[in-house]
C-alpha cells in the first residue's frame, strides 16, 4: 500500500519536476497581477472535414444520375453552380482531389509524411465513381471545372492536331507534379492553380492574372484547363476508358442523323468511321509506329536523368546546400538569408549535402521515369493515330468526354431503356 | 472556321491571353528565393548597432582554450591563476597554455563557481551550493535555497560567500560554513536600494579589493556597490545602444575585476567585452561583437532553443589577461592589452 | 455483323481489363495507406526556434492580412520597463509615444503593473506578423515574443506559400490537436 502511495506521489511530481526544472520564471507581482494566457484559437471544425467527404459522395452520385439516368443538362448546370459555390468559393477550392495527386507522391516517397484519411479519400472517390459511371466529376463537381463551363459563351472548334498535341501538355503536368511532390520539392499544382485566387478572393497580382487570362480564354475555347492542363484528368481519362457505364449521346440507338456532330464544345464527339481502304498502309504504319514506342520511351528516359539535375533546383534544399558550398569556397562574397539560417542552426554541413545528394539522386530517378512516361505517351498518342477504329455510331469518345450533357438536347432519339451499356 | 471578324478579334484576344498566361507562369517559376518585398519600415536591421569602432579596441586575442565541453557554463580564475572552466556535469583546471592539470566530476550541472584563497572550489548548482576540495573531493553540501531558485554567481572573500539567486532577485552572505548571515539588494526605499531587477538568469557579481562587493543590477543596466552589510555605496552604468552604455533588457551579464580596479564587463544582445574604469567610466573595448559572430543575438536570430540562454563569461588573472569563455564556440578565448604607444 | 459483334466483345474485354487493373489500383492505394493514414487532418505552424524573423511572413499569405501573428509567452517575458521588443533601440522617452514603439503598427499595449514592471500584449486585429518585435525581444531580451500561424484565420492551404517562402524552413505540419508550437514546449 505504501509502495503504491509513493509511485502516484512520484508520477504526479514528476511532470512538474520536468516543467519547472528549465524555465526562469517570471517575477512575482506584489499586487498579485495574474498573469494572462496566450490565447489557442483552434481551426477548423474536423466535424467539417467529414462533412465535406460527404457532399463529395452527394455531387458525384447526383452528377452520376443526372449524367447517365436522367440526362438532363440544366440539371448538371445547377448542380455545378452548386459544386462550385460550395467547393469553390465557400471551402476555397481546398483540399481537391487534383492537388490530393502530390499528397499521395509524397505519402508515397516520405515515410515522415502521414496522410489525413480526408486527403486520400478526396483522391480515390472520385476515381471510383469514374471507373463506373465516366467523367461525372468532371460534368458538376469539380469547381475548376464548373467555373470554366459557365463561363463558356462561344465555343471555338479546336482542330485536332492543336487538341491532341496540348493534350500531351496534362500528361507533362501530372508527371512534373508527381515528381517534384514526391521528391518534397514544390506542389506546383496547387501552385499554379489559376482559379484559386476567386476561390479565396485574394491573392497575389501574378496568380490573379493568370486567373482571368484562364477565364477569358475558358469564354472561347472550351474548358482549357480541364482538356490541357488538368494533372488529375489523366487519372480520370484512364479510369473513364474501363468505365462501366458512361454517358451516350444517344438514349437508345443512334441513327446517324448528325443532328449533334457540332454540339460537343469540347471535341468529344467521335463520327462513325469509313470503309478501309489501305489496310497495307495502315499496317505499315501501325507497325512502324508501335517498333518507334520504346525508342521513344529510351530517348525520353535518357532525357529525363540529364534533366534531373537542373530541375532539383526547384528544392529549397538542393539551392541551399549549393549557396553555402559557394559561400565557403569564396565563389560569392555575401551572404543570403537561407545561408544564414543555416548556419545558424549549427546543423553540421555535411548532413546537409547528404541529404542533398540523395535528393539529386531521387531526382535523377525520377526525372528518368518521367522522361520515360512522356516518351511513352508521345508514342501511344502516335499509335492511336495509326490505329483504325471502326464505329457505327457517334459516340462520345471515352476518355475526354467531361459527362457535361450539352449533346443531348440534339439528339432526335426518344429515350426507351435505362442507361445505355457499353 | 470562318475569319469573320468576330473570330479575328476572339483569336487576338485569346492569343494574348496565353501569352500573357505563359509569361507569368515563367516568371513566376523563374523568381525563387526573393529577398522580403515588405518594406524598410517592417524590418528591424540591427547588424549597424553592432559595428565597433576599431580605434577602440585596446586588446588582442592572442589565443583560443578549446574547453572539451558539450555545454560550458563558467569559468573561474584562482590566485594561483589556474584556470576553472565548469561545464556539462564537471570542472576542469587547466593551466595558463590550456593543459588539463585536472577534473573533477560532478553529479549535477554546474551553473557558476569560485574559488577561496585556500584553494577550496564553491560551485553553485541551479539551487544550492556545493563545495569541493582543491583534491577535488565534495567537502560539504549546502541546504537548497529553494526549488525556484537560480544560483547564477558566487564571490568569496575572507570568510563571507556571496551566492546570488536571480529568481529572488537577491545576494545572500553566508559564511563558509554554509550558515546564512543576511541578504543584500532587498528592496527598501529607505536606504536608497531600489532592489535588483533580474529579467532573465543572468545575475553576476563580483568583490573588489577594498572590500566592496558589486552586483550586477541588469534591468536598471547598472553596477551597483554594496557593503558586507548590505548597504548601497555607490553605482554605476548608463542605458545607452551606443558603446558607452549598455543595451538590451539586462546587461552587463557577467563581470569580472581587473587587478588595477577596472571592470571588464560581458554583454548578450550585442555580444561584446568591455573595459570601464573603476569609477565606472567606459573606457575601451576588449573585444566587439565583430568577433562574436557566432554567438546568438545578433548575428544568428535562429539559434536554437539551448543557445539562446547561454552567454559570455569572464575571468581575469593576475596579470591582467582577460579570459573570456565563448559558450557556441565552447572555447576560452585569451585577451592581452596591446602595447601600442597611442 | 458477327465481325462487329466481335470488335464489341472485344472492346468490353479491353475495357472490362483496365477497369480490373483500375480497381486492383485503387484497392492497392488505399491497402498501402491503411496503417499509415492519420484520422485528424494536419495544419501549417512555425517552429520559432528556427524562425530568423526575415518579414516574409507578412506578405507571403494568400490572405491580404498575414495569418502569422506574434504571440506573446508570458510566463517567459521579464515585464521589463525598458522592453526592447516594443521599443527602438532609441527611444525619446520610455512612455507608449509612436515614435518610440519598434512596431510600426502599434500593435503592442504597454500596460503599468506595478514598479518596475510592465505588461506587453499583443493587439491581434492590428499586428501583421513582420515580426520586428520578434526580433527586437529576441536579440536584446528573454524572447518571449514569437510568431505563430492563429488558425481562426489560417486557410491550411495544401501549399502554404509563406511556407515555400521561409528561407529558415521554419514551417512544418502539425496535427490538428496541437497547432501551435510555442516555445518552451520540450519535445
Amino acid at each position: 500500500m505504501k509502495r503504491i502511495v509513493l509511485l502516484i506521489i512520484i508520477l504526479l511530481i514528476l511532470p512538474g519536476a520536468a516543467f519547472g526544472v528549465q524555465r526562469f520564471p517570471p517575477p512575482e507581482f506584489e499586487t498579485g497581477h495574474e498573469l494572462p494566457v496566450t490565447t489557442v484559437p483552434n481551426p477548423r471544425s474536423e466535424f467539417l472535414e467529414y462533412l465535406d467527404v460527404v457532399m463529395l459522395l452527394v455531387t458525384l452520385s447526383l452528377a452520376s444520375y443526372l449524367a447517365l439516368k436522367k440526362r438532363s443538362r440544366r440539371g448538371l448546370f445547377f448542380l455545378g453552380i452548386f459544386s462550385l459555390l460550395y467547393f469553390g468559393f465557400w471551402r476555397k477550392g481546398c483540399v481537391c482531389p487534383i492537388g490530393a495527386i502530390q499528397n499521395m507522391s509524397l505519402a508515397l516517397f516520405d515515410k515522415s509524411y502521414i496522410p489525413p484519411i480526408t486527403v486520400i479519400v478526396f483522391f480515390v472517390i472520385p476515381l471510383a465513381f469514374t471507373l463506373f459511371f465516366g467523367r461525372t466529376f468532371c460534368a458538376s463537381v469539380c469547381p475548376l471545372g464548373a467555373i470554366q463551363d459557365i463561363l463558356l459563351i462561344r465555343p471555338l472548334k479546336v482542330p485536332s492536331w492543336v487538341d491532341n498535341s496540348l493534350g500531351v501538355l496534362a500528361y507533362l503536368y501530372f508527371g512534373a507534379g508527381v515528381l517534384f511532390a514526391a521528391t518534397g520539392s514544390a506542389f506546383i499544382i496547387c501552385q499554379y492553380d489559376p482559379f484559386v485566387s476567386f476561390f479565396r478572393r485574394s491573392g497575389s497580382v501574378s496568380i490573379i492574372v493568370i486567373g482571368i487570362c484562364f477565364l477569358i480564354i475558358g469564354m472561347f475555347v472550351g474548358r482549357p484547363y480541364c482538356r490541357y492542363l488538368c494533372p488529375y484528368s489523366i487519372l480520370l481519362r484512364l479510369t473513364s476508358k474501363g468505365s462501366k457505364w458512361h454517358v451516350s449521346i444517344a438514349p437508345g440507338e443512334c441513327i446517324n442523323c448528325r443532328l449533334c456532330e457540332d454540339s460537343c464544345p469540347f471535341g468529344a464527339i467521335r463520327k462513325p468511321t469509313q470503309v478501309q481502304k489501305d489496310r497495307k498502309e495502315g499496317k505499315k504504319a501501325l507497325t512502324a509506329m508501335i517498333l518507334l514506342l520504346p525508342v521513344l520511351i529510351a530517348l525520353g528516359a535518357l532525357g529525363g536523368v540529364s534533366a534531373g539535375t537542373p530541375l532539383s533546383h526547384v528544392n529549397s534544399r538542393v539551392r541551399l546546400a549549393e549557396r553555402v558550398w559557394m559561400e565557403d569556397t569564396g565563389k560569392v562574397t555575401d551572404t543570403t538569408e537561407p545561408s544564414d539560417a543555416f548556419r545558424g542552426t549549427a546543423r553540421p554541413k555535411d548532413e546537409l549535402y547528404a541529404e542533398v545528394v540523395r535528393i539529386n539522386g531521387k531526382f535523377a530517378v525520377g526525372g528518368g521515369v518521367f522522361g520515360g512516361f512522356v516518351g511513352l505517351v508521345i508514342g501511344s498518342k502516335l499509335i492511336q493515330f495509326s490505329l483504325r477504329r471502326r464505329r457505327v455510331e457517334y459516340e462520345a469518345d471515352r476518355s475526354s468526354c467531361l459527362s457535361c450533357g450539352r449533346c443531348f438536347a440534339y439528339c432526335p432519339v426518344k429515350k426507351d431503356s435505362a442507361i445505355a451499356d457499353a | 472556321m470562318k475569319l469573320s471578324k468576330t473570330n479575328l478579334f476572339i483569336g487576338i484576344i485569346i492569343t494574348v491571353a496565353i501569352v500573357a498566361a505563359v509569361a507569368i507562369i515563367l516568371r513566376t517559376a523563374m523568381t525563387t528565393d526573393r529577398k522580403t518585398t515588405i518594406g524598410n519600415v517592417f524590418i528591424y536591421d540591427i547588424k549597424e548597432f553592432s559595428k565597433t569602432d576599431p580605434g577602440l579596441i585596446k586588446y588582442k586575442e592572442t589565443g583560443k582554450i578549446k574547453t572539451g565541453f558539450q555545454n560550458p557554463f563558467a569559468i573561474a580564475i584562482d590566485s594561483g591563476d589556474r584556470i576553472y572552466v565548469a561545464g556539462d556535469k564537471s570542472i576542469r583546471i587547466l593551466d595558463a597554455q590550456g593543459r588539463i592539470l585536472s577534473n573533477i566530476k560532478l553529479i549535477e550541472s554546474p551553473q557558476c563557481l569560485n574559488i577561496a584563497d585556500d584553494g577550496s572550489i564553491y560551485v553553485g548548482m541551479k539551487e544550492h551550493l556545493e563545495v569541493y576540495n582543491s583534491r577535488g573531493t565534495r567537502t560539504a553540501k549546502w541546504e537548497s535555497l529553494g526549488q525556484n531558485a537560480v544560483i547564477t554567481a558566487i564571490a568569496v572573500s575572507g570568510n563571507d560567500v556571496f551566492v546570488a539567486d536571480a529568481s529572488g532577485k537577491i545576494i545572500l552572505r553566508y559564511d563558509k560554513s554554509g550558515k546564512l548571515k543576511t541578504n543584500i539588494g532587498k528592496r527598501n526605499p529607505d536606504k536608497g536600494i531600489t532592489g535588483f531587477i533580474v529579467p532573465s538568469p543572468y545575475f553576476d557579481a563580483a568583490i573588489t579589493s577594498d572590500g566592496l562587493l558589486w552586483a550586477v543590477n541588469p534591468g536598471l543596466h547598472k553596477i551597483e556597490a554594496y557593503t558586507y552589510d548590505g548597504d548601497l555605496q555607490a553605482s554605476w552604468g548608463e542605458t545607452s545602444i551606443e558603446i558607452k552604455g549598455f543595451s538590451g533588457c539586462c546587461n552587463p551579464v557577467n563581470i569580472a575585476i581587473l587587478p588595477d580596479g577596472k571592470f571588464v564587463t560581458c554583454e548578450k544582445g550585442i555580444p561584446r567585452v568591455k573595459i570601464y574604469s573603476s569609477n565606472g567610466n567606459f573606457e575601451s573595448v576588449v573585444a566587439g561583437a565583430e568577433s562574436f559572430a557566432n554567438t546568438v543575438g545578433i548575428y544568428n536570430p535562429s539559434a536554437g532553443a539551448e543557445d539562446s540562454t547561454k552567454a559570455l563569461d569572464v575571468a581575469v588573472n593576475s596579470k591582467g589577461h582577460i579570459f573570456v569563455l565563448d559558450p557556441v564556440e565552447k572555447t576560452i578565448r585569451v585577451f592581452w592589452l596591446t602595447n601600442r604607444r597611442t | 455483323m458477327k465481325e462487329e459483334k466481335d470488335k464489341l466483345s472485344r472492346r468490353d474485354f479491353i475495357r472490362s481489363g483496365i477497369r480490373g487493373a483500375c480497381l486492383l489500383g485503387l484497392g492497392g492505394v488505399l491497402g498501402l495507406f491503411y496503417n499509415r493514414a492519420r484520422a485528424s487532418d494536419l495544419v501549417w505552424q512555425i517552429d520559432p526556434y528556427k524562425c530568423i524573423q526575415c518579414g516574409r511572413c507578412a506578405d507571403n499569405c494568400v490572405l491580404e492580412i498575414s495569418a502569422v501573428k506574434c504571440v506573446h509567452n508570458f510566463n517567459m517575458c521579464g515585464y521589463c520597463r525598458l522592453c526592447t521588443g516594443y521599443f527602438n533601440p532609441q527611444p525619446n522617452a520610455l512612455n507608449t509615444g509612436a515614435e518610440n514603439q519598434l512596431c510600426p503598427l502599434g500593435a503592442i499595449n504597454r500596460t503599468f503593473i506595478e514598479d518596475p514592471y510592465y505588461e506587453y500584449t499583443i493587439d491581434e486585429s492590428l499586428c501583421i506578423g513582420c515580426g520586428k518585435c520578434v526580433k527586437g525581444c529576441y536579440s536584446f531580451g528573454n524572447g518571449s515574443l514569437f510568431l505563430q500561424v492563429r488558425h481562426d484565420r489560417c486557410l491550411n492551404c495544401n501549399d502554404c506559400s509563406i511556407a515555400r517562402a521561409c528561407p529558415a524552413n521554419a514551417f512544418k505540419r502539425v496535427p490538428y490537436s496541437q497547432p501551435y508550437v510555442f516555445k518552451e514546449q520540450k519535445g
